[in-house]
């Protein structure tokens, strides 16, 4: 072990830190791609962790929980546990949002407990003395309005003890007194502290529930059996759902994951990139210096001595790219973080994420990762080591043969790693996870990277005679060179095409999806006004507007066409799902859906008649339900049964949204409220701005302090302002990763000079211009990010195709209208053209670094 | 009076347990504060001034308005074969405001707004077992999580499936937890006994600190102790209380040592000590003597000596207990050795009242004037773990 080390000193240590240029540009491209890696995974891995703890907070130390899914529950149920055998413990809690009066704050959660009842589920305590402590809470049974605040809360809305504050819900705004503050541990802690707490007389008072709660929290008796419980679940009315507390916690869990697993997989094409960095320097290394290995060999090392000092150069450039990456991940996780945990709240839970929690396990999965990859790249090369053979220490020229059956063998290779890619495809997904689809992606890069050697001598074959006219015999020699290493610049190649083609592929997929969710927003959020219950939205529309302001609104104004819409937030098995009953005729005389199955033409009429219901694309994917289908539901007691008549697209939320007729819902299920409404100008006005603030400001006054209001296109511009925010993420990760291959081409193109410094030297010698030499890199330069770019963008083409019908489908079930963004290929593809012959630079100024006579003495 | 082995305060541990429990202990406010020594009249709640003026069935019903009240059922008993039980019932009141309070309910109120509180404390001593089993309920008045309701004649308070229903012959409790449970009927051999005058039970030096106290002193009792899966038919004799009041403890008071005993004569003993912080006895302790015809005679603090033989210190929590006394009532020729069944009968209640006190069942021997008594009962200390309850 002692001689291994010594020797990897002598012969790896000494030759990276002469030749540190390279070694650095190699640490660098993996600190990168490292960086990218870990900050993604412990941004995603903070706001689950958040998530998962305020689920955790929430759950006690319930055995199980008893919900109505998609509604509350009527609270007399408790009694029936009361006296139950089975049940040692009860509780009830209830939550909603509400936000302080006229403040620019935005809302925080209200839980409403029984402060005597959930003593014993979840742990909440009060600042102070013990005596002010319990005086505090039993405040809240003693007086209405009153409120725990948790420390956080309090400092950011500038309470303390004993203050008044306006708390703003849906049905009205209360007068609070704040009767003490929360330690922060607990409950406290749920949604990253900025909770209230007050008595569920309190929060019925507020919010009008009366009669009704969230969910019931229930403890069993010790030593309770299996068959107890299920006898406890069947005789529970059919409309609940005895839940393991954990359920709620797990759904929203397995949501985030497919993101997580998205991301993870885009940043892990930074490192992927990284990996060729690696490869192509211990591959140069081994190349370089095969005359040495044959020496060592000579000298009796054994090839596994060899093939163990390449894998440790990978590791070892691993390791120091990982060490690298931290200072880097620790600037990029910051911003990281906030982005992707408003996009997790957007797409698919509530999260809010205080401060970064770093992850041991994430960190050691980045490490991990990160070496494993490094290591695998040196595999190869190292490999290529242990084979040099003994007598190579006198031959005087390299195996060329070897290398043109390198190519054709890689070709073959690449062919078969194309072949499966496309087996890969139709495979469905593993647990919600599109593995085969990565899996694919993965073989797609591979095969085009193994491609790239043959590609190069065809183009510079192909090209010879047209360029020798061209641009001379610098172009000609270019070529030439370029034939010869095809093999070794390949991997930079490869790198180049994996970035291109994620350029490529990311580009197109991103347009798409926005042209479509434009399209989408345009068509069916349309409208000019839209009017919610306060804090409808946030509250998740569980409070409908009054019906009083109903009345009122629909004897507003004659000018505008209303769309109501009633909207439940619903789960089938585990998906979650919304069910909005809506205005479906007057939606259909000013807007339209973006239909994906069925006839428009037919459909439309049948579902405005309330014939059957509409399901979206991502409903369709994940319940696997189909036009003729039934949709069944439970919504608020009533039996839902109605047959699927088409498929649109909508890309409201991650979970599927089913449409039906509100005024046929209202017949059938006496359910007349709204939660909330839309206005469209019946005819186009002459000042449309004009009619419409003239509708706000009557709206606002009457009900201002009632309801929210936003404008058609604010909510609109809002829709896409979130759609950018939430790609900003990825448009990050693909410039990191062009990066990268720039890096990958500088590093190349230097060591292919240096490597041929003597030949460069012996043509200036013979009378070549620097002038020539330097045309002749900049063809080879131009040869090679030709090549990268063009497999790159036919590879990014395919991976597009990939990206939208495959991986977008498998995890979150929505597709999108395939447009491609030819102006923003247009600009980018010669400026990534640009920017890897730039990289090339360097390569030529290392060219004449040394006097020629220097160089030609060395040998 | 003498009392000897007294004990240190505790208060260490009790913080301890507190902290263990959510917030703090609901009890240290609802039955054992001395937030109770403000006079109650201002606070808005009623005041007890005078003779209570007790009828039956209406005044073995809750009194909201004032704000602490309780029933509590004590006993000793034994199966056939000669296991030994004691057991406690106990259920509290506390009214949190009093009616037409500074805070109006909002209308209409929630199903869940409430001004009274139950909490309920179950025991049992498994005294041949060695073994003290606990309890505890805390809950609103709302919904039927706990309350009382009156059909005709009866009273019943009920919280979670235990219950105490007072008919016009009878008493019946139920209770049961997972490590055991008791069903028992019991038969009040003699009418109640009103404490103090006609039920005005002193508590303090001012007219107001003071509680309405009657007692079932002796019940024949029988019914099923559950333990362990078996039911156990028993037998035996039990002692009731009922008291309410709004403000009874003076400041300086630390807490309380409760005596209740049936002699082999069919007399019974009652006797309260209210402990100042000094280390003497509040003038206002007090007693009833209850002769064999159900006749009682009030016993002033001067007219007996309680005198602490021995002590016990809790393990959990550190309180330091006396475990045996000797009672000596000049008057009635009375001389007795009184001591715990079983060392270690402390109730802590981390989930309701949050207070620690030791309430235990008691064995007494002696004499009375010259013939030899022996006698069962019941005592209970406060104050030695930092709690004080307000009654008793």
């Amino acid at each position: 072990m002692i001689s291994f080390l010594r020797l990897f000193i002598a012969f790896s240590l000494r030759h990276a830190a002469r030749h540190r240029g390279r070694t650095i540009a190699v640490v660098c491209g993996i600190a990168l791609g490292a960086a990218v890696f870990t900050s993604v995974r412990l941004a995603v891995h903070a706001s689950i962790a958040s998530f998962t703890r305020s689920m955790d907070f929430f759950a006690g130390n319930a055995d199980r929980v008893l919900v109505q899914p998609g509604g509350v529950l009527p609270e007399e149920t408790l009694a029936r546990f009361y006296t139950h055998p089975a049940v040692r413990d009860y509780t009830v809690l209830s939550t909603t949002y509400a936000r302080k009066a006229d403040a620019a704050a935005p809302p925080f959660l209200l839980i409403g407990i029984d402060p005597l009842l959930d003593r014993t589920f979840r742990e909440w305590r009060l600042r102070g003395r013990e005596a002010e402590a319990v005086e505090g809470w039993l405040d809240l049974l003693r007086e209405p309005y009153t409120v725990l605040l948790s420390l956080p809360l309090a400092r950011e809305l500038g309470l303390a003890p004993g203050a008044r504050l306006a708390l703003e819900h849906t049905r009205r705004t209360a007068d609070f007194r704040v009767a003490g503050l929360l330690e922060p541990s607990g409950l406290a802690l749920v949604e990253g502290g900025r909770v209230g707490i007050v008595d569920i007389a309190t929060f019925q008072e507020l919010t009008g529930l009366y009669g009704k709660i969230d969910r019931i929290d229930l403890k069993f008796r010790r030593g309770v059996s299996a068959a107890e419980i299920e006898e406890l679940a069947r005789s529970l009315p059919q409309d609940l759902a005895l839940h393991p507390p954990s359920a709620a916690r797990e759904s929203g869990v397995t949501m985030i994951r497919a993101y997580q697993l998205n991301l993870s997989v885009l940043s892990f094409a930074s490192l992927f990139v990284g990996m060729f960095l690696v490869y192509s320097l211990v591959a140069l290394n081994v190349a370089a210096r095969r005359k040495e290995l044959a020496i060592l060999r000579a000298l009796g090392a054994a090839p596994r001595t060899l093939f163990a000092l390449f894998l440790s150069e990978g590791v070892l450039l691993g390791t120091l790219g990982w060490l690298a990456a931290i200072p880097l991940g620790a600037v990029l996780v910051r911003h990281l973080l906030e982005a992707v945990s408003r996009t997790i709240s957007t797409l698919f839970v509530r999260v809010r994420v205080e401060d970064l929690e770093l992850s041991a396990a994430e960190i050691a999965v980045s490490f991990a990762v990160t070496v494993v990859t490094s290591l695998l790249a040196a595999w190869q090369p190292a490999g290529e080591a242990m084979r040099v053979p003994p007598r190579e220490a006198m031959d005087m020229v390299a195996p060329e043969e070897r290398r043109r059956r390198s190519a054709r063998f890689a070709a073959l290779l690449a062919l078969g790693c194309l072949a499966a890619c496309g087996a890969l495809l139709p495979l469905p997904p593993a647990g919600g996870v599109p593995l085969a689809g990565y899996l694919a992606v993965l073989l797609l890069f591979l095969g085009f990277a193994l491609l790239s050697p043959f590609l190069l001598e065809h183009l510079a074959s192909g090209l010879d005679g047209l360029l020798a006219r061209l641009a001379g015999p610098p172009a000609r020699l270019a070529g030439r060179a370029v034939r010869q290493g095809a093999v070794r610049t390949a991997v930079s190649v490869g790198a180049l095409i994996t970035a291109v083609a994620l350029f490529t592929a990311l580009v197109i997929m991103v347009h798409s999806f926005r042209r479509t969710v434009e399209t989408w927003v345009r068509q069916t959020v349309s409208g000019e006004l839209f009017v919610t219950a306060k804090l409808g939205q946030v509250n998740r529309f569980r409070f409908p507007i009054p019906e009083d302001i109903v009345e009122g609104l629909r004897r507003l104004d004659a000018a505008f066409d209303l769309v109501e819409s009633r909207r439940w937030f619903l789960e089938r098995g585990h998906f979650p799902y919304e069910f909005e009953a809506m205005g479906m005729e007057t939606f259909f005389r000013h807007g339209d859906f973006l239909w994906l199955q069925g006839d428009p033409a037919a459909i439309r009429p049948r579902a405005a008649r309330g014939e059957g219901v509409l399901v979206s694309e991502v409903f369709a994917a994940r319940t696997g339900l189909r036009p003729g289908d039934r949709f069944e539901a439970r919504i608020e007691g009533s039996l839902v049964d109605l047959p699927i008549l088409g498929v649109v697209r909508d890309y409201r939320t991650d979970g599927g949204i089913v449409f039906y007729s509100h005024a046929h819902f209202r017949e059938r299920f006496h359910d007349p409220r709204w939660s909330g409404v839309r206005f469209f100008f019946r005819e186009p006005p002459a000042d449309p701005e004009a009619e419409l603030s003239r509708l706000r400001r009557a709206i606002l006054e009457r009900w201002g302090d009632r309801l929210d209001l936003v404008g058609g296109r604010e909510l609109r511009e809002a829709v896409l302002r979130i759609f950018d925010e939430t790609f900003a993420v990825t448009t990050v990760l693909l410039l990191i990763a062009l990066a990268v291959a720039a890096l990958g081409i500088a590093t190349t193109l230097t060591v292919l000079v240096l490597e041929r410094s003597r030949q460069l030297n012996t043509i200036l010698a013979v009378g070549g211009s620097p002038r020539q030499i330097r045309s002749m890199i900049f063809w080879e330069a131009a040869f090679l990010v030709v090549t990268g770019e063009g497999a790159g963008l036919a590879c990014g083409v395919l991976l597009s195709g990939m990206l939208i019908e495959v991986i977008n489908r498998q995890s979150f079930g929505w597709t999108f209208l395939y447009t491609v963004d030819w102006p923003s290929l247009g600009l980018s593809l010669p400026l990534i053209f640009g920017a890897a012959l730039g990289a090339a630079l360097p390569a030529v100024r290392a060219a004449f670094r040394q006097p020629p006579a220097a160089l030609l003495r060395q040998r | 009076m003498r009392i000897r082995g007294k004990t240190r305060k505790g208060g260490r541990s009790l913080g301890r347990r507190i902290r263990i429990g959510l917030a703090g202990g609901v009890g240290a406010l609802l039955l054992f504060s001395a937030a109770a020594a403000a006079d109650p009249a201002r606070q808005g709640f009623l005041a007890v001034t005078g003779p209570c003026g007790f009828e039956f069935p209406r005044d073995h019903a809750p009194h909201p308005g004032f704000r602490t009240e309780w029933w509590y059922y004590t006993g000793n008993l034994k199966t056939e074969a000669g296991r030994r039980f004691g057991y406690q019932l106990t259920f509290f009141r506390y009214q949190l405001t009093p009616f037409g309070g500074s805070a109006a309910w909002p209308e209409p109120p929630s199903a869940w707004r409430t001004r009274q509180i139950y909490s309920a404390h179950a025991a049992l001593s498994d005294l041949s077992a060695r073994r003290h089993l606990q309890a505890e309920r805390l809950g609103r008045n709302a919904l039927g999580i706990a309350g009382w309701l009156q059909y005709g004649q009866d009273i019943t308070l009920y919280h979670r499936g235990w219950s105490i229903v007072i008919f016009p012959d009878r008493h019946t409790l139920a209770a049961a937890d997972e490590e055991f449970a008791f069903a028992l009927e019991l038969k009040p051999l003699k009418l109640p006994v009103f404490h103090g005058r006609e039920g005005y039970s002193l508590k303090g030096s001012t007219p107001e600190r003071a509680s309405c106290y009657y007692s079932f002193s002796r019940l024949e009792t029988k019914g099923t102790v559950s333990l362990g899966g078996k039911h156990l038919a028993v037998r035996g004799q039990s002692w009731m209380d009922h008291e309410y009041a709004s403000a009874p403890l003076e400041a300086g008071t630390v807490g309380w040592d409760w005596f209740s005993l049936q002699l082999s004569d069919h007399s019974e003993i009652m006797l309260y000590l209210l402990r100042r912080e000094d280390g003497g006895l509040s003038p206002a302790s007090s007693g009833s003597y209850i002769d064999s015809q159900g006749m009682k005679r009030h016993l002033e603090s001067g007219y007996f000596t309680v005198e602490a033989l021995d002590s016990w210190k809790s393990p959990r929590t550190g309180a330091l207990y006396p475990a045996s006394w000797r009672i000596r009532i000049p008057l009635l020729g009375v001389d007795l050795v009184v001591k715990s069944n079983l060392a270690d009968q402390e109730m802590r209640t981390a989930s309701t009242t949050g207070v620690v006190y030791w309430e235990g069942s008691v064995s007494a021997r002696g004499t009375k004037g010259d013939a030899p008594v022996e006698g069962a009962g019941y005592v209970e200390l406060t104050g030695y773990a930092g709690g004080m309850p307000v009654l008793k």
